[in-house]
């Protein structure tokens, strides 16, 4: 099958800055996949050369098999959402309808159900908007296109818990319903976690973490009780992280558990508590180093 | 072709750019002028030459600048192409010079069928330039009004390319290059050389070398276009 993006050796310098280091990656057909990591990782560079609205340095970038700079037919199966979306000065309604225009799958009554349920005014003009409201126009668009590759960096900034919900909500019915492409960058990463199948952490312009989301849902553990009971229990296993106050320690154990290791911290009063999707990201582009350390407390 | 004309539509969705702005300032500042002629106390039936139709060629570079600078982002963000939105806005440039060449030639009929407007005024009507009969009025037009919003086009396009800094240098690089041409003619004492070009050159002749401009001019910018990130 082709793969709906497929990136080989890409890298994206600006005035000896390196935004994007040799990323090479295959998305498939049909996934939500989240594109994580810090402010200035690279994640915005990246979707901006996946649309063909910036160019690469290096390396190649295929969107449906073709590549997609100036390539109207990838074109028209690609929407891209983007948090700084500069529009011209047109009321919420003239955005919507010159959308329209250019999707094929373009869904009018989709469009209209979404507009009331943000309650986006029609007739505002969109530099009226709250930076809430102007994130949700964008997601008006980015989901009634209906486009084969859909693109959301940051699509929710500003937006209220209540809509961010509807978006989820929304995203997941349509995907069921059309299912498409999606690649979705978000610092709001354990909210987001249940809709993402595969997980992509950029740091500094590298691909850090890249798996299935279901394989990183315990893949690592946190381990907290008495610190004599933490030490007996972690021996043997790679550990991340050690934190202790007074007798009480807490570590991070690496690697899935299986049972007889549960069944032991039950037996030595320790609790433990899967790290989330955040913790995880946050492990994977916060620290220099990815190799599990020790690290003794003193 | 037919994302050609939704581009084209999607430039016309804000109608102050290319419809209301023009004419809007051409009404006021011909209102202005009527107002201004027909006080002026040493105005006794003598032909009043305005100049002040200027006001809507230097109004649609504003035009093109714009339809480049603020349009594209979001035109890019819905899959269109930089090639198709460079040559649906550039239709559109030529489709509205056309039209509004043909609206200024009629408003000279006018003019000259109501004796300047019972004022004697020649606002639609600029010797040398828009002087001949009606078609070659609207061809001069025509090629003018395109010239403009083309050039304008062009500082948009520049601006998005190359931001601020860039179009600075753009327009700095324009003023040396005519400070550089009239100094040339005034090293030379040559002024009366110009004069023979231009009364050697018709109106026709003119319009044929601003209209080779023109194409120039879009060629340049398509050139330029094809490398704009957003």
């Amino acid at each position: 099958m082709t793969p709906a993006i497929s990136v080989a050796g890409l890298s994206r310098r600006y005035r000896g800055q390196l935004a994007l280091d040799n990323v090479s990656f295959d998305i498939e057909p049909g996934s939500i996949t989240g594109l994580l990591g810090r402010n200035g990782a690279g994640k915005t560079t990246f979707m901006r050369i996946v649309a063909g609205h910036e160019f690469a340095s290096a390396g190649t970038v295929t969107v449906l098999g073709a590549c997609p700079v100036e390539n109207e037919t990838v074109l028209r199966q690609m929407v891209f959402v983007r948090e700084d979306q500069a529009y011209p000065d047109f009321r919420v309604r003239h955005a919507v309808q010159a959308a329209s225009w250019f999707y094929p799958n373009w869904s009018h009554e989709l469009a209209g159900a979404l507009l009331e349920e943000f309650g986006l005014p029609p007739n505002r003009k969109v530099r009226k908007l709250s930076r809430g409201m102007r994130s949700a126009l964008g997601i008006v668009i980015g989901l009634a296109a209906r486009a084969e590759v859909t693109l959301f960096d940051e699509p929710y900034a500003g937006l209220d818990p209540v809509a961010r919900q509807l978006f989820y909500d929304r995203l997941l019915a349509e995907y069921a319903e059309h299912p498409r492409t999606v690649l979705l960058s978000t610092h709001l990463i354990d909210e987001a976690a249940g809709l993402m199948e595969r997980v992509m952490v950029i740091d500094r312009g590298r691909i850090v973490l890249d798996a299935a989301a279901d394989d990183l849902r315990g893949a690592a553990t946190s381990v907290s009780g008495p610190a004599i009971a933490v030490a007996e229990f972690t021996a043997g296993h790679p550990v991340w992280d050690r934190r202790r106050i007074a007798s009480q320690e807490s570590a991070v154990v690496a690697g899935a558990l299986d049972e007889t290791d549960r069944a032991r911290a039950a037996a030595l009063h320790l609790h433990l508590e899967p790290l989330t999707l955040q913790q995880l990201v946050v492990r994977a582009a916060g620290t220099p180093v990815a190799v599990p350390q020790e690290r003794t407390s003193a | 072709m037919s994302t050609w004309i939704s581009v084209a539509r999607y430039q016309l969705t804000d109608r102050y750019v290319f419809v209301t702005g023009p004419w809007l300032i051409l009404a006021l500042d011909f209102l202005i002028t009527v107002v201004v002629v027909a006080e002026w106390p040493g105005h006794h039936g003598h032909a009043a030459y305005a100049g002040a139709l200027s006001a809507i060629y230097v109004y649609l570079i504003v035009t093109g600048a714009l339809g480049i600078a603020r349009q594209l982002p979001f035109a890019l963000a819905l899959g269109v192409s930089r090639r198709s939105f460079y040559a649906g806005t550039a239709l559109l440039a030529v489709a509205v010079a056309a039209v509004y060449g043909l609206g200024l030639t009629v408003l000279q009929l006018i003019e000259r069928a109501t004796g300047g407007w019972g004022l004697n005024l020649h606002f639609f009507r600029v010797p040398y330039l828009l002087a001949g009969p009606w078609y070659l009025s609207w061809l001069t037009s025509f090629t003018d009004l395109a010239l403009m919003i083309a050039w304008g086009m062009l500082f948009g396009i520049v601006y998005r390319r190359w931001n601020l800094m860039g179009l600075l240098s753009f327009i700095a690089a324009q003023v040396l290059a005519l400070t550089a041409v009239l100094l040339i003619i005034g090293v030379t004492r040559d002024w009366s050389g110009v004069g023979r070009f231009f009364t050697t050159l018709t109106i026709g002749g003119l319009t044929g070398l601003l209209a080779a401009l023109t194409v120039v001019l879009l060629a340049g910018g398509y050139a330029t276009m094809r490398r704009v990130t957003v």
